[in-house]
């Protein structure tokens, strides 16, 4: 079985994913990475058609009142096939928005843009760069200048953003033509941009200010999405190296035979199953249930960051020469890995919040 | 996604907790003690504690209820296990959690009946019994031989490293009772009562104090009725004993977690905001996750017996991040608490001594049940099909 975790609706959704996504491989990733835009917009409208953003969103705003599981399940397979658009973040932006609001509807307009096709940035520096604070009836964008994945292809940037000296978190949604955008190079092929401080969030946009914990959760919900992406790049770079392994030949036998590159992928193989077990525990299991911890999110985020760089660097051990170049596939990997992971902000912080949830307040769980 | 844990199911959680907090205290803090000094010998306290389970109907969770078990499923087994493992309690170690199901699933019906009964009453422990001086890994070239005399066999030769053997009623022997040459089509498996005439067990005593034993088998007279499987058809029972015991659910390195945690909020170092403290929130932050992530491993393999499947690389998978894990907490606990760390002493030590004993402990887990270096490769040739 190719997906044994995975619901038959589940099952179907990646099957249907990965035929329309037949049409990207290297060559095709190489080309769109150095365009501006980074990605087609005929292949975006066709994403639109599909409605992979919009899965989870409730149906009175077009959304198809599905699963944050089944939102990862196709992000899962645009991961494995390393393919960079706006989906991710427009994914993730939504999704906050949709937990934010509650039975409120004040982003029920943007929730429909995204449905007709808008993407959106999402602002929400993991390590606290960036904050708010009260300025007449609005606020002021305050602190340092931050890295925004597609901010500056994005119709509209999502801000989750700390109100000074409070315990909250501004959520708001700005138009990017207002805001200092400076796009620069990436690690990898998912395109991003500065934005730089300054910009004034007034009292005419859709916003809401929630207690941080609630923020919080939410976006750990959302960046689910981001780890379940990666868990799609572990599973591709771990099929692509026992592939190699067993084609390549060194001393008249394939690679794969030698007893010091099995235990390389024996390694990679525990890190892809931590990867997925994790994740696949967060997205199948309600945030409240009894069954997982609470910051089962955050240790699904951290674990699939974690593995995806640990295979792909040993990938390109057991690639050599070969996986280095532009014309493996394994380089969109290689470099997607440690940029997908850095974007959830520096592991030494989020292990640090890990600790305070699962081990000094022993927030949730069996054990 | 597919969830495996059902309401019905946390409530058999909730129950075993009722239970288990209601059981005597004095017997409950005797065989923790005896457990955690040396969790593979169950002594006066463990067996005392596991016939107690037994006479209230806590033992063989997912065991059918013909012989005397709750017939549940394998998560609840799951759940048991990692319960008792949480509180340091004993379980059942190989007996019920290794012995008992591959004799359902390989005894003929006249074992199931006689062992699997015996079992559940707490009256047979069993020891494992396939290692020899010169065969650890390559297991396939053992030694002792079992010859047909009669209408049984002659057991001769040498074991090491039969852990438990010096409490054990019983022994669950690998012999060889085909030609060397046959290798492991040549292997058949005996249960041996440990008082049989002609079996010398002599005790080895490890670094961490815990007590592993050498046996001799000098012409041991075994009824063919002992024989569980077909002659020269052992491997296939070796290979499932090995299966259920890599599969041997686990939930000690959250236990040595928590040992930790306690001594770091006496150190005030658990919540502070100095940079000591910061280095030990990071540190224990990954071990909180990897622990997480070992729950789920050890689910995995739950719910893999649950559906009819067999897991071989997820076995292989959980045993060696179960083990890792393990020795790391303990060896970088310690390193968070310092030259403290050195001291033995279970009273006076910090994290009274459980970090220090888990490191002398440890190599154990690294190799017991298959090497991790076979592990891995069991994961790269079942798992991803690599050539042997």
């Amino acid at each position: 079985m190719k997906h044994p975790d995975y619901t038959d609706d589940e099952t179907a959704l990646a099957d249907s994913a990965e035929g329309w996504l037949k049409f990207v491989d290297n060559g095709y990733l190489n080309k769109q990475e150095q365009t501006d835009n980074g990605y087609e917009e005929q292949r975006w409208s066709e994403l639109t058609d599909l409605g992979w953003a919009s899965i989870a969103l409730p149906e009175r705003v077009g959304g198809a009142a599905g699963t944050l599981a089944q939102v990862g399940v196709a992000l899962r397979e645009c991961g494995r096939a390393g393919y960079a658009t706006p989906l991710l973040s427009t994914a993730r932006a939504v999704t906050l928005l949709d937990l934010v609001q509650g039975r409120d509807t004040v982003f029920d307009g943007v929730l429909r843009g995204v449905v007709a096709g808008n993407a959106l940035a999402l602002v929400a520096p993991p390590d606290g760069q960036l904050g708010v604070r009260p300025d007449g009836d609005g606020y002021l964008l305050e602190g340092r200048a931050s890295t925004v994945e597609w901010l500056a292809q994005a119709d509209s940037a999502v801000f989750a953003v700390p109100v000074a000296n409070t315990d909250e978190v501004l959520v708001a949604v700005l138009q990017t033509g207002g805001l200092d955008i400076t796009p620069v190079p990436s690690i990898d092929n998912e395109l991003q941009a500065t934005l730089t401080p300054g910009a004034r969030v007034g009292a005419d946009v859709p916003a809401v200010v929630v207690p941080a914990a609630a923020a919080a959760r939410a976006l750990g919900r959302a960046d689910l999405l981001r780890a379940s992406s990666m868990v799609g790049g572990c599973e591709a770079v771990l099929d692509l190296t026992a592939k190699y392994a067993l084609e390549r030949h060194q001393f008249g036998q394939p690679i794969g035979a030698f007893q010091a590159v099995r235990q390389h992928l024996g390694r990679m193989s525990m890190a892809l199953d931590a990867a997925r077990l994790s994740t696949n525990e967060a997205l199948s299991l309600e945030p409240e249930s009894p069954a997982r911890p609470a910051a089962m999110d955050a240790v699904a985020l951290f674990v699939a960051g974690r593995s995806y760089v640990e295979v792909a660097l040993t990938a390109a051990q057991l690639h050599g020469g070969i996986g280095t170049t532009v014309d493996h596939v394994l380089h969109h990997h290689y470099r997607r890995a440690k940029g997908m992971q850095l974007r959830s902000g520096r592991p030494a912080n989020r292990l640090r919040e890990i600790h305070r949830s699962l081990v000094v307040r022993g927030d949730g769980g069996l054990w | 996604m597919k969830t495996v844990i059902a309401d019905e199911q946390l409530t058999f959680l909730s129950d075993l907790r009722e239970y288990l907090d209601g059981l005597d205290p004095e017997l409950v803090a005797a065989a923790r003690a005896e457990n955690i000094e040396d969790p593979m010998q169950p002594r006066t306290h463990c067996q005392a504690f596991l016939r107690q389970l037994g006479e209230d109907g806590w033992l063989g969770i997912s065991w059918p209820k013909e012989f005397g078990g709750q017939g549940r499923t394998d998560i609840e087994h799951w759940l048991f296990a990692e319960e008792l493992y949480n509180r340091r309690l004993p379980n059942g170690l190989l007996t019920f959690n290794v012995v008992g199901p591959t004799i359902m699933l390989h005894g003929n019906p006249d074992q199931r009946r006689e062992y699997i009964s015996r079992i559940m009453d707490g009256e047979i422990i069993f020891a494992i019994s396939y290692s020899e001086p010169d065969a650890g890994s390559d297991l396939a070239s053992l030694r002792t031989r079992a010859v047909a005399d009669g209408d049984g066999y002659l057991l001769s030769g040498q074991k090491i490293w039969s852990t438990g053997a010096s409490i054990a009623t019983h022994l669950w022997v690998a012999a060889r009772t085909g030609p060397p040459e046959a290798r492991h089509r040549g292997l058949s498996l005996f249960i041996v009562p440990a008082d049989s005439p002609g079996i010398t067990i002599t005790p080895i005593i490890t670094q961490g104090g815990e007590r592993t034993t050498s046996i001799f088998f000098d012409d041991v007279r075994v009824p063919a009725t002992q024989r569980v499987g077909a002659e020269n058809d052992g491997w296939k029972t070796i290979t499932a004993a090995l299966n259920f015991e890599r599969m041997f659910y686990h939930n000690e390195p959250r236990w040595e977690l928590r040992q930790l945690a306690e001594w770091a909020d006496g150190a005030g170092l658990l919540d502070g905001s100095t940079a000591e403290s910061y280095e030990l929130q990071t540190v224990m932050g990954e071990h909180a996750v990897d622990v997480e992530v070992c729950r789920l491993m050890a689910l995995r393999g739950a719910a893999m017996l649950a559906a009819g499947q067999v897991p071989y690389a997820e076995a292989s998978t959980n045993k060696i991040w179960w083990g890792e894990l393990r020795q790391n907490i303990c060896s970088t606990g310690l390193d968070l608490i310092g030259a403290e760390g050195t001291v033995v002493d279970t009273d006076g030590a910090p994290a009274s001594g459980h970090l220090v004993h888990g490191l002398m402990s440890s190599p154990v887990w690294r190799f017991g049940g298959g090497t991790n270096e076979i592990q891995l490769d069991i994961i790269a040739n079942r798992g991803w099909g690599m050539p042997r």
